[in-house]
Parts: structure tokens; sequence; C-alpha cells
């Protein structure tokens, strides 16, 4: 090797350092941490064991944990359409560019920049039984948070109430990318707004569709902060989303080999998600092109 | 569009945006309301008179000492996140080094770790080496760069002129001065919104600090608020106000930024 090779390697290593060292610090060892974990027991303060399989086999065995899965996949079924459509609505309304349009794209994300938890507090007041705003407006009691029915319908519609508009502002980019030309051509050949809409603007849309989906899968299934003081998972864990029965778990129940194991299960899910979602669009995306 | 569509168009927005708009509204009215207002008044009402009682009360439950952790705890992150980003994203984009590729795409794949993964195994490295509770332990895992931060640098270095940087190079300057003076004011933009989508992401930021720090001593105003709320779960207008202390900075920042926030949002589709 030359030694001007050997200069360029030392100068790109030396600036790349600082940042491997996080990814293989603060991303790769807990990986492997966490798999190590899930083989040991450990209560926070004491001695870490050896424990062999045992938390696997507890933990898959486990009606709570299964309930947990349960509530999340629930949960992703409802925030994620409803976020979806209602932020492709909103987007399709702003891309009208009428004036006061970005007024209303500026109001629309508020939400989505404040602290979840902060929301979530916020929430919890609004719904509260006696004096709460929406029960006071009402006129009667409705225990928006502590009924087993109205619970997790609930907590997803805060979770939607946060997010609309910053689904919005991906199709908005989305549709305003779209060449304006195509869109007139279909209008000089007659095509109504919904058949504008239907051939042209979702086919194009596909690619944020993608991605919002995407996005919106992974990041709805390790929501936490708005379970957490919304409903800290109950009642009688109809709100326990995955992320809230590790964190119970681990820092509840002091049964941080099982936290471990559970980690890792969610950990496996939403990669075979990610690739599951990435593999039916692409072949949609192909289908298109040819 | 006939004027009739408009009404209706605007009729939607309106609506889309009164939903937003009162749950914050009718937060910050409670925030200015005496106990005694909020129980005998409608919890709708204008207070009259309002109060700074409540803000006064969260300044002795040391909610000012929680601003303080939580606006340092921002900025180590942030300067840690872009300096090291910048680095790496230079030498992925504009220097040529056995590895290098191979080297960029594990370190995108480490994009896929999610946090509610990493912050147990987190938890005991961390405790391991003594720093549970310390500010170190608050700034530690994000300030060393970020996958996210990397793969928007690089694209954006890769399209800087090579002549402009040879300019440089031929003028005697050595990678730092490169870096200072050609490349970062080059990026600007870029770094802006960097700058802005880490800081809305490690001000909200709230199960990391939540299991790492215990008491008042290195407490964000996340955890302030979430302790408050659960403390004094029937006292609405002192639970409104650490709400309101928690969401203005970065509403306020929002407000100021707004263009450039919504354009950094869409470029970096973060979260």
């Amino acid at each position: 090797m030359s030694t001007g090779r050997v200069r360029r390697a030392a100068l790109g290593y030396t600036l790349l350092a600082p940042s491997l060292f996080g990814a293989a610090a603060f991303l790769l060892l807990p990986m492997l941490v966490v798999v190590w974990l899930s083989l040991q027991r450990w209560d926070l303060l004491g001695p870490i064991r050896f424990v062999g399989l045992a938390n696997w086999r507890s933990v898959l065995t486990d009606p709570t944990f299964g309930n947990s899965l349960l509530v999340t996949a629930g949960f992703v079924g409802l925030v994620v359409p409803l976020q979806t459509i209602l932020g492709l609505l909103a987007a399709s309304l702003l891309a009208r560019q009428l004036p006061g349009s970005p007024f209303f794209r500026t109001v629309y994300v508020l939400p989505w920049i404040c602290a979840p938890l902060a929301i979530a507090v916020l929430w919890r007041w609004l719904l509260a039984p006696t004096d709460g705003a929406i029960n006071t407006v009402l006129g009667r009691r409705v225990e928006w948070l502590t009924d087993p029915t109205l619970a997790l319908p609930v907590v997803s519609a805060v979770t939607v109430w946060t997010n609309v508009g910053y689904v919005a502002l991906f199709f908005l980019a989305g549709i305003l990318a779209i060449p304006a030309d195509i869109q007139r051509a279909a209008q000089l050949d007659g095509a109504t707004s919904w058949q504008r809409f239907r051939r042209i603007t979702l086919p194009m849309l596909r690619p944020t569709l993608f991605f919002v989906l995407v996005t919106g899968v992974v990041s709805a299934a390790q929501v936490f902060d708005t379970v957490f003081a919304l409903t800290n998972g109950g009642p009688r864990n109809r709100t326990d989303l995955v992320a809230h029965r590790i964190y119970a778990e681990a820092f509840g129940a002091a049964a941080v080999g099982r936290a471990a194991v559970m980690a890792i299960v969610v950990f496996a899910i939403l990669i075979a998600a990610t690739v599951v979602q990435h593999l039916f669009f692409r072949r949609r995306i192909t289908y298109e092109l040819v | 569009m006939s004027w009739f569509s408009r009404i209706l168009v605007y009729a939607a927005l309106t609506v889309g945006a009164l939903i937003t708009l009162t749950p914050f509204a009718l937060g910050l009215l409670t925030s200015f309301t005496t106990p005694q207002q909020f129980a005998t008044g409608s919890p709708l009402g204008i207070p009259n008179p309002p109060t700074l009682a409540n803000y006064a009360a969260l300044h002795g439950a040391g909610f000012g000492r929680a601003a303080v952790v939580t606006a340092l705890m921002t900025a180590v992150i942030v300067v840690g996140q872009l300096t090291f980003s910048v680095l790496a994203a230079y030498a992925f984009a504009r220097l040529n080094f056995a590895g290098r590729d191979v080297l960029f795409w594990i370190y995108i794949l480490t994009m896929l770790v999610p946090p509610s993964v990493t912050v147990v195994p987190l938890y005991l490295m961390l405790a391991e080496v003594g720093l549970r509770n310390t500010f170190w332990a608050l700034v530690l895992p994000f300030a060393f760069g970020s996958p996210y931060a990397i793969f928007l640098l690089r694209e954006y270095f890769r399209a800087i002129p090579a002549d402009l940087l040879k300019a440089a190079r031929v003028d005697g300057a050595n990678t730092a001065d490169v870096l200072v003076h050609v490349v970062v004011p080059a990026s600007r933009p870029i770094l802006v919104t960097l700058f802005l989508i880490t800081v809305v992401s490690q001000w909200n930021n709230f199960m990391w600090p939540l299991v790492i720090t215990s008491g008042s001593k290195w407490r964000v105003l996340t955890v302030a608020t979430a302790g408050l709320q659960s403390q004094y779960n029937a006292q609405w207008t002192l639970v409104m106000a650490a709400t309101t202390v928690a969401i203005v900075p970065l509403i306020a920042l929002f407000i100021v930024f707004q263009r450039r926030v919504v354009r950094s949002i869409v470029v970096s589709g973060l979260k």
C-alpha cells in the first residue's frame, strides 16, 4: 500500500472514530447485551445469574405478553390507517394552495412538535371523568380512560390527533411534486376531480404512501409516553402496548431478563414488518412501471 | 375553483384547526386559573382574574432546575451530534479509503435498532460503569452522532462541487480548514434542518431520562411533568402549568423557524 493510501485511510478513520464509537457502544453493543441479558436473571440491584432459557420459556407462554402484542397490533391497526387517511385528506385540502394554507399547515403540525408526554398529560385532563373539559361539555360522565372497551380507541385517537399534521406534510410534498401538466391534461380530457385523485394523484403518491406506512407502523408499535401518562397500561392491561410492557417488566417488576426477551421479540417483529412492507410495495411499484 | 368549493375547503380546514388548537387553548387557560376558580367555575371559562400562582408553585417544585437540565442536555447532544456527524459524513462522502462503503451500510442498518429495545441493556451498561443518575448518562447515548444525520449530510456533501474543495486545497488548506471554511458554510440549510430536528427530539425525550435518572438532581421537564401529574392528579391547574412549560419553548422555536421546520420534517422524515 502506498503511503498516500495509508494516510487517507488514517484520516478517514480518525474522522469516523467518534461516530463509530457511538454506534458500537450505544447501538450494537446493547443488541449483544440484550441477547445475553435474556439468558440471565437480574432484579436491577442484586447479582446477575445465568438461568438458560428460563426467561424465554416464561415470556413466550405468558398471557400478559401475548395480550401486549395483541393490544399493540390493535393500536397499530387503528392508528396507522386513520392517520394516513386523515393526513391524506388534510394534504389534499392544503394542496389547493388557497390564501392562508401555510397557516393551517403550521397549526396542524403543532401537536407533533410537542413532547408526547406533555400531550398525554394535557389529554389526561381533557378526558378526566369529573372535572375534565370534554365531559363538562357533554354534561355527563364518560369513563374515557378507565372503561375497558373505550380506553384503547381513546389512546389511539389521541395518537392520531398528534400525528395527522405530520403525515399530511409528506403527502402535501408528494402531491405538490406531481407535474401540473398531467393533472391539466386529464382535466381537459374531462376527468372529474375524484377520477384525477384516484387515477393520478394516488398512484403517483405510492412512494410517499410507502414511507408514511412503514414509519407509521414502526413508530406506532413503539409508543410509550402516551400510554404511560394516559392509562399506565390499564384498565386491565387493555392499553398495555409492548414498549410499556417492556418498561413495566424491567423497571416495575424488576424482571430484567424477561424484559430483554420481550425486547428481542419486538425487534424481530418490527424488522419482519419492515421487510414485508418493502416487498409488497416494491412489487406494486415495478408493476406500475411496466 | 368555484366560490362554493372554496368555502367548503376553508370550512374543512377551519374545523381541523379548531380540533387541533382547542385542547392547547383550554390547557393554557386552565394554567392561569386558581384551584378555587377551577372548582367553582366551568373548566372552559376564561379565568377572571388570571393568576400566575400555578407557575410560581412550579418554581417551588423544582421546574426551574428541570428546565435548565433539559436545555443543557439538549445543547450538549445537539453540539455533539452535529460535530461528529459532520466529520463522519465528510469521510463517507469525500474520502476514499478501504472499507468505507461496507462501514457506511452497516452504519445505516443501525437505524433499524429501536429505542424500546436498547433501553434495558443501556440501563445495565451505564449502571455497571457507575453513571446512573448522572448528567453523562443523559447525554452519552445520543451525543456521538446519529445514523440519520450522517446519512442526510453525506448526500449533501456529495453534491458539493469537487472544484470548490480542490481550490481550497490548492490554497494550502488542510482538512480542518476545508471543513470549517468550505463544507460547513456550503451546507447551512441541511445543518439548520438537523439542528431543529435534534432539538425537538431531544427536548421531548422521556423514556431514557425516566429510567436513568432518579430524584430531582438530573430530572428533565418531561419527567418532572409526569411526576407532578401522578403526584397531584386532581390539581389540574398546576399540572396544566407544567404541561405549558414543557411545550411552550418548542412551540416558540417552531413559530420562529416555521418554514424551516416544516421543510426539515419532510427532508428528514424524523422519527
